[in-house]
């Protein structure tokens, strides 16, 4: 009798120091969320300003330029880069990636994983744990530990290795997959091609901008020169994005099941509180009611 | 004129000045006051900024990069961006 209401009082107990673990955990998911959004915000302008430079020499450049990035090969050595988190605790938002992984595999690029020539790179530890048994495909594991250190110098030297190994052909194609970050509860899985350059175009660019269309610009050195230095830049800053959109992304994800957790564990103790009162009042009944019919027993007599 | 500095992980300055000299990657060059409409490559150097809001001149080490010049506008875009001494 008092050993089930012992049992239970324990689990409670337990249950209420997880609850308190996830309630912390969520806090520095929300403060490392908040630092993440910073770091998107403080990007932007040098996105937006990179890309606003090359609408203003492609309006002045006539016709194509060529440019080493956007050479279109037939596909038959693929890179797959795949962005994690380094640990876990943060719902289906490691396997998510990792799904879209494996259907690329089995569908788009089956020939090429059935011929061995798919190489996966991984950002991020929890990447390579889902696919270490696969002897299929190359593991690439150099910039594992990426996340640790997100500042540009160190992500573009990430970029600048794969935009090498596409010149030197040793892959046709390039994707990334990533966690699109929208806002604290939705990111969204998504797979994009970092290479080859689908097309060169500058995004978020107002034409209306009167004074900035007209400017008559003078290049230096020209602007054949200047786009050939532009892409590789706007395609650093692009990876760039990707990892820190990867970032805020995990850290919300994180910060969503932590809150469903506790919430989860809320719910646990009401119940057990319940199992509680009620093993407790069953306790008392049976005392009363033994004392009841021994004092009955006696008057009897 | 106005002059911005800026690199992916921050803005680095922004802020007035009378001059500022460029690493271009045909040379040094400088960019005064009225200067006709630009965008020109940089290469690693020393960026020189003089007569900034305090009166002084700034210098930083900057990376290759971009600057656009426009109606007294400066911006120079750059993957990285160091003061120096």
């Amino acid at each position: 009798m008092s050993g089930q209401l012992k049992e239970i009082k324990t689990r409670i107990k337990s249950v209420e120091s997880t609850q308190q673990i996830t309630k912390a955990m969520k806090l520095v998911s929300a403060s490392k969320l908040r630092r993440a959004q910073d770091r998107i915000i403080k990007m932007r302008p040098y996105a937006l300003k990179l890309n606003e430079i090359l609408a203003n020499i492609a309006e002045a450049a006539e016709g194509d330029v060529s440019i080493e990035y956007a050479v279109q090969r037939p596909a038959e050595k693929i890179l797959v880069v795949i962005l994690t988190s380094d640990r876990g605790l943060c719902g289906g938002f490691n396997n998510n990636a990792g799904k879209l992984v494996t259907q690329m595999l089995e569908e788009k690029y089956s020939k090429q994983y059935a011929a061995g020539n798919v190489s996966v790179m991984y950002i991020g530890k929890k990447g390579y744990e889902i696919f270490k048994k696969n002897k299929e495909i190359n593991h690439v594991r150099d910039y594992v530990n990426a996340f640790g250190d997100l500042s540009f110098d160190n992500v573009s030297a990430i970029a600048e290795h794969v935009m090498n190994a596409f010149v030197k052909k040793e892959y046709d194609r390039v994707e990334v997959v990533y966690h699109r970050f929208k806002n604290q509860i939705i990111q969204i899985p998504a797979v994009e091609q970092f290479l080859p350059i689908q097309k060169l175009e500058a995004e978020g660019v107002d034409q209306k901008d009167e004074n900035k269309v007209k400017a008559d610009f003078e290049f230096e050195p020209n602007k054949e020169e200047l786009i050939a230095e532009l892409a590789p830049k706007i395609l650093k800053t692009q990876f760039y994005r990707y990892l820190l959109e990867n970032n805020a992304s995990e850290h919300g994800a994180r910060m969503t099941a932590m809150d469903n957790a506790t919430e989860n564990a809320e719910e646990l103790i009401k119940d057990l509180k319940i199992k509680f009162n009620r093993a407790r009042q069953a306790a008392i009944t049976t005392q009363i009611v033994e004392i009841v019919s021994g004092a009955a027993a006696l008057q009897g007599d | 004129m106005n002059v911005e500095i800026l690199t992916p992980d921050k803005l680095v300055y922004e802020g007035e000045a009378s001059g500022v000299q460029l690493p271009g990657v045909g040379g040094s060059f400088e960019i005064l006051n009225n200067h006709a409409p630009l965008i020109a490559a940089l290469q690693n150097g020393a960026l020189r900024l003089n007569g900034a809001t305090n009166g002084t001149s700034l210098t930083w080490n900057i990376k290759a990069g971009f600057v656009e010049v426009l109606n007294n506008h400066i911006i120079v875009l750059t993957e990285g961006a160091k003061k120096a001494e």
